[in-house]
């Protein structure tokens, strides 16, 4: 090898190294413009930042607990807002999930539609379809966790599915090998080595909607997030900051509960 | 399994194949092979990676779908249109040991071995679990007969390299097959337990009278432990022969295919002259 051979760098590598440089030349002028598209400018805040402490200090401390609808009651019905849409879309998304991944499918056909169903769910906010439902039903708790089922099952079997594929052709091989048809193979193969996975994702989905139950809730889904709407139409910002707190304190547990069950599960 | 009266074969072979062949692409993986095994037989198939072993054994059971030729087991054919409930009573008779195991890891020793049963149980009681008594006994004998009887309650996750694979060995040994496939069995595992695991395989195949068809790597465990050697080379059957014939510059040529010691080899008269174009 001579002196000089190290200087000549590979080809590719240069291609490789003016596409990074594109690529975030990319990005800053698509910051750029989005900025100018919505009118957003980043040192506003800072501006206004007198103003917004004075509202904090004044117009939300001390927060207030005094709710004619009783803390215990809006915090339940919070916690079965984010239960119930992950049994149902869990239960679904348990039994749909095998006709979406390629190891368990019947046909290729049945994993491209199952996907893009829900994918279709996932993709679209719960708060949209719950607009969608709103038109079709009215406002309501019901109608609060319909949308929040579908945008559940949405990504549930989206996980599930990425969760069966992981169970890996090697086990599934050996069952088939033994002469077991395809449940048994299902029962006794696939889905003990998926189960982690699948309460993973179900913890998963009971933290995203505890949250999720709060918006809903804002639009016109019920719960939580509609007590919290009417005492902030009504003014009563101290009221209302102490339901954001009952919540935040909410999602935190919830959260904290939900990674230390994770913890012992999967190990 | 009921015998098919319109066989042709000799009244003995568990299984014979003929014209087997499978490509994936433009790759013949395996091109024309041709072999019976008798009961009472150890065969082992060696042969570089990618000759075309491990698809072979896969074709055999259907694994893998085979593109042209015959496979039959215990003179029933295995054809390529069997209903799966026929294909699954099929496999019930061919336990199959694998190179990675291929356990279910969260579940425990006794459960895997179960799995085993799957193939002769009503698909209710398959998805429940519900082993009859005298398959659970039957179970915890073989378990103890390949010395795992203190694991039992152990998850799969947890056991050594080579006690997994005694796993493996007892879930095929609890189908009660007449015939014991094993994919390099001993790949995964260090030189000691290597030898422990192939000693266990075949002694357990002996006692039991398991016709066995092994890939192997390893040539002088083949020359030890089998009664039989077939040498694969490119998806063909270049060697077949009693294991002592086996020269070395059979092996040379199998692994090699250094065509200079071919003369020597086949002098000893066991390479297959048909299949091969040098000759």
């Amino acid at each position: 090898m001579s002196d000089s051979d190290y200087k000549k760098v590979p080809a590719e590598l240069i291609k490789q190294r003016r596409l990074y440089a594109a690529t975030i030349a990319f990005i800053a002028v698509l910051y750029i413009t989005a900025s100018i598209q919505t009118n957003y400018n980043p040192l506003r805040f800072f501006f206004h930042m007198g103003s917004f402490f004075d509202f904090l200090v004044h117009g939300l401390l001390p927060p207030s607990y005094k709710l004619s609808e009783g803390l215990g009651a809006i915090l339940a019905q919070n916690f079965g807002m984010a239960l119930i849409p992950t049994f149902i879309g869990g239960l679904i998304a348990f039994c749909l999930c095998f006709f979406a991944s390629y190891s368990t499918a019947p046909n290729r056909v049945s994993v491209k539609i199952v996907r893009a169903l829900a994918s279709f769910q996932r993709n679209l906010p719960s708060s949209v379809w719950l607009m969608v439902l709103v038109m079709a039903f009215g406002v309501g708790t019901s109608v609060g966790l319909m949308a929040l089922t579908i945008n559940t099952l949405g990504y549930l079997l989206r996980g599930f599915a990425d969760v069966v594929d992981e169970v890996g052709n090697e086990s599934m091989e050996a069952i088939d090998s033994v002469g077991a048809a395809y449940l048994p193979k299902l029962f006794q193969c696939v889905i003990p080595a998926a189960l982690p996975g699948f309460i993973s994702w179900l913890l998963y989905a009971i933290e995203i909607n505890i949250m999720s139950s709060s918006i809903i809730g804002a639009v016109g889904g019920g719960g939580i997030g509609m007590v919290l709407m009417s005492h902030w139409k009504l003014f009563r910002y101290r009221t209302s900051f102490g339901i954001i707190l009952v919540l935040a304190a909410n999602v935190i547990a919830v959260n904290f509960i939900s990674n230390y069950l994770r913890e012992k599960v999967i190990k | 399994m009921p015998l098919d009266n319109n066989n042709t074969d000799a009244g003995n072979n568990i299984l014979s194949v003929s014209g087997l062949k499978k490509h994936y692409g433009a790759v013949k993986a395996v091109d024309g092979v041709g072999f019976s095994i008798q009961a009472g037989e150890i065969v082992t198939i060696i042969g570089r990676s990618g000759a075309g072993k491990s698809t072979l054994m896969r074709c055999i059971n259907r694994l893998v779908q085979r593109d042209e030729g015959s496979i039959s087991l215990c003179g029933t054919e295995i054809a390529n249109d069997m209903s799966h409930r026929q294909l699954c009573e099929m496999r019930t008779k061919i336990g199959f040991i694998f190179q990675h195991f291929n356990l279910v890891y969260r579940l425990s020793v006794f459960q895997n071995v179960m799995h085993g049963r799957l193939g002769y149980m009503p698909t209710l009681k398959g998805i429940l679990g519900r082993y009859a008594e005298e398959d659970k006994e039957k179970a915890y004998d073989i378990i103890k007969s390949v010395g795992l009887e203190e694991q039992l309650y152990k998850r799969a996750s947890d056991l050594s390299g080579g006690q997994k694979q005694r796993v493996g060995i007892a879930r095929a040994l609890i189908q009660e097959p007449v015939l014991l496939m094993c994919d390099e069995p001993i790949a995964s595992l260090d030189p000691v337990t290597s030898r422990t695991i192939m000693e266990l395989i075949v002694s357990q195949a002996r006692e039991r009278g398991i016709a066995c068809l092994i890939n192997l790597h390893q040539v002088d465990f083949a020359r030890e432990y089998s009664t039989r050697i077939i040498g694969m080379r490119q998806g063909k059957i270049v060697f077949d022969g009693p294991s002592d014939t086996l020269t070395d510059s059979a092996v040379a040529f199998i692994y090699e295919g250094d065509s200079q010691h071919f003369s020597e080899a086949d002098s000893a008269g066991s390479l297959q002259k048909e299949e091969y174009a040098f000759v």
